[in-house]
């Protein structure tokens, strides 16, 4: 705190004031994350109860969650929700594995990197969903289509992601390497991939955005199971309640799955400065 | 000379991008004797570190030979420390210590053995385990240090390595590097733009020409050793060398 006079400007110590409820709240970051959704929920249940919202289209919050309820009792939504998972979860693995070794070969040699980089930065750039009609040519419209279409759409999040990340490692790691005179594998192995590895964690994340984006289009085809699913299907039958636990359902999945990633890339990268610093003064 | 270690004669180094080229050195004729702590001043721009690099087989020369006598087969000819941080930020400092042997398959127990003794040398070992973003700019620049010297070269190459480290952290890391150095008496090139450091640290201060590099003078420095870093810089001697110095490289940096 500063205190002018015209003889003397004095700088004292803040007042020890303990802040007031309402203060403590709008600090604590856990209670403002929390405080949109919870207006933006009761205003929105406000406006269906007095009439103001079209209960069709936009059915209250809390008949919607009585129906999350009841498909959870029955135990349909899990089908849908393991289906969704698992398609996820196999199209990511066949995509990303390759996505990363693709990339980390890229990054290190200029000629594959020449040879390969005008295919992927023409094809990179098609709406993976556009290439699905062609994957059920390819795969029929079983369960591998949608694996492909998945694996496709991260493949090249991750590969881009983790060629930037290796042409962004620090020149002078890679003459360390050649000074230590390190193999083209130890290289790789050593310095290219965990370098790449805050990269290939941002490849990740946004690989598993689009793998969701993808499913739940792809399951309106060849199926009857899964989040995607259910949302087509409810707007087909035009039950619109379904169609909103479906919707709840898949962002679920994708806040999760992108809070498991943090997690993992956490624990996978202990050299990553930690976290983020909440510096606060304390007088 | 009967050991000679290194010897370079008609070095040119010439590096071209497109219609543009520049030559970083040139007639550059140098001879290491075994053993031997060379320091190489001079102006910032005059191919010391693409001296230092050719020697560590990162360049390879235009024109020119160098030879370098290896003593033991088996073991690397040499190691670099570079001037900027690089140790890698994902390994441990056990990890990083440990590089040159893990990429050579020594044993484990050998590789255990030299790295702990080069990180009890350089204070280390209670760091041990932390990574690289956990240390201060002197502690990551001992683990380099240690990195290089683990590796068991025959000739280590150093390029500034204290140069961004503050007046203090310098003059420890310096005593600590003789000390490290006097017990295994390696070849040593090091490469400084202080003069004061050049003639702290070396047998020899090899005075380098502006643009394109050559050896300029070749001054023997024969302080006792061991040094103590501030007894030598109060010597008469130590004054009138280090003037002498600057009055050769005073000529190249003005005259650039």
């Amino acid at each position: 705190m500063i205190r002018e006079s015209a003889a003397e400007v004095r700088i004292l110590p803040d007042d020890q004031e303990r802040p007031g409820v309402f203060a403590r709240l709008t600090r604590s970051g856990w209670f403002m994350a929390v405080a949109s959704p919870a207006i933006l929920l009761i205003l929105w249940e406000g406006l269906v109860r007095a009439g103001l919202l079209d209960a069709r289209f936009f059915p209250a919050p809390s008949s919607v969650v009585v129906e999350l309820v009841a498909l959870c009792r029955t135990g349909e939504l899990f089908v849908h929700l393991g289906y969704t998972l698992s398609r996820v979860a196999i199209g990511f693995a066949l995509g990303a594995v390759p996505g990363v070794l693709v990339g980390v070969v890229m990054g290190l040699s200029p000629v594959i990197r020449a040879f390969l980089q005008p295919a992927i930065s023409s094809i990179y750039p098609i709406p993976k969903v556009a290439l699905f009609p062609l994957a059920m040519l390819i795969f029929g419209l079983g369960e591998p289509s949608k694996w492909a279409i998945v694996a496709v759409a991260v493949f090249f999040q991750v590969l881009i992601s983790t060629l930037a990340g290796v042409v962004n490692i620090d020149r002078v790691y890679l003459d360390v390497a050649a000074d230590f005179r390190a193999s083209r594998w130890q290289a790789y192995r050593t310095i290219a991939l965990p370098g790449a590895l805050p990269f290939i964690f941002t490849g990740f994340q946004l690989g598993l955005g689009m793998a969701l984006i993808v499913v739940v289009i792809a399951e309106n085809f060849g199926t009857e199971h899964g989040l995607g699913y259910l949302i087509w299907h409810s707007w087909q039958i035009f039950e619109v309640r379904d169609m909103y636990v479906g919707l709840i359902m898949v962002a679920l999945l994708g806040y999760t799955s992108q809070l498991a990633m943090a997690r993992l890339e956490r624990s996978l990268i202990p050299w990553k400065r930690g976290g983020h610093l909440n510096i606060r003064s304390t007088n | 000379m009967h050991d000679t270690k290194i010897s370079i004669t008609g070095l040119r180094k010439e590096f071209r991008s497109g219609n543009l080229s520049v030559v970083a050195l040139d007639r550059c004729d140098l001879q290491v004797r075994e053993g031997e702590f060379i320091c190489i001043v001079g102006p910032s721009g005059c191919g010391k570190t693409t001296l230092l690099r050719i020697l560590g087989g990162l360049e390879s020369p235009s024109e020119g030979e160098v030879t370098v006598k290896r003593t033991h087969a088996g073991t690397p000819l040499t190691s670099m420390i570079f001037q900027e941080a690089s140790i890698f930020p994902w390994m441990t400092v056990r990890a990083n210590v440990a590089y040159g042997l893990s990429l050579r398959g020594v044993g484990q127990a050998k590789t255990d053995e030299a790295v702990g003794h080069f990180l009890a040398l350089t204070g280390l070992e209670p760091f041990a385990d932390a990574y690289p973003h956990q240390l201060s700019g002197g502690m990551k620049q001992r683990v380099s240090v240690a990195r290089a010297f683990a590796n068991d070269p025959e000739i280590l190459l150093m390029d500034e390595p204290f140069a961004a480290l503050d007046e203090q952290n310098k003059v420890v890391l310096q005593e600590e590097l003789l000390r490290i150095w006097s017990e295994s008496k390696k070849t040593v090139i090091f490469i400084t733009h202080s003069i004061d450091e050049a003639l702290v640290l070396g047998d020899r201060v090899l005075v380098m020409s502006g643009r394109p590099g050559r050896l300029k003078a070749d001054l023997p420095v024969s302080f006792p050793r061991p040094r103590a870093v501030y007894d030598l810089k109060g010597d008469a001697e130590f004054g009138r060398m280090g003037r002498e110095i600057w009055m050769l490289l005073r000529e190249e940096v003005v005259g650039a």
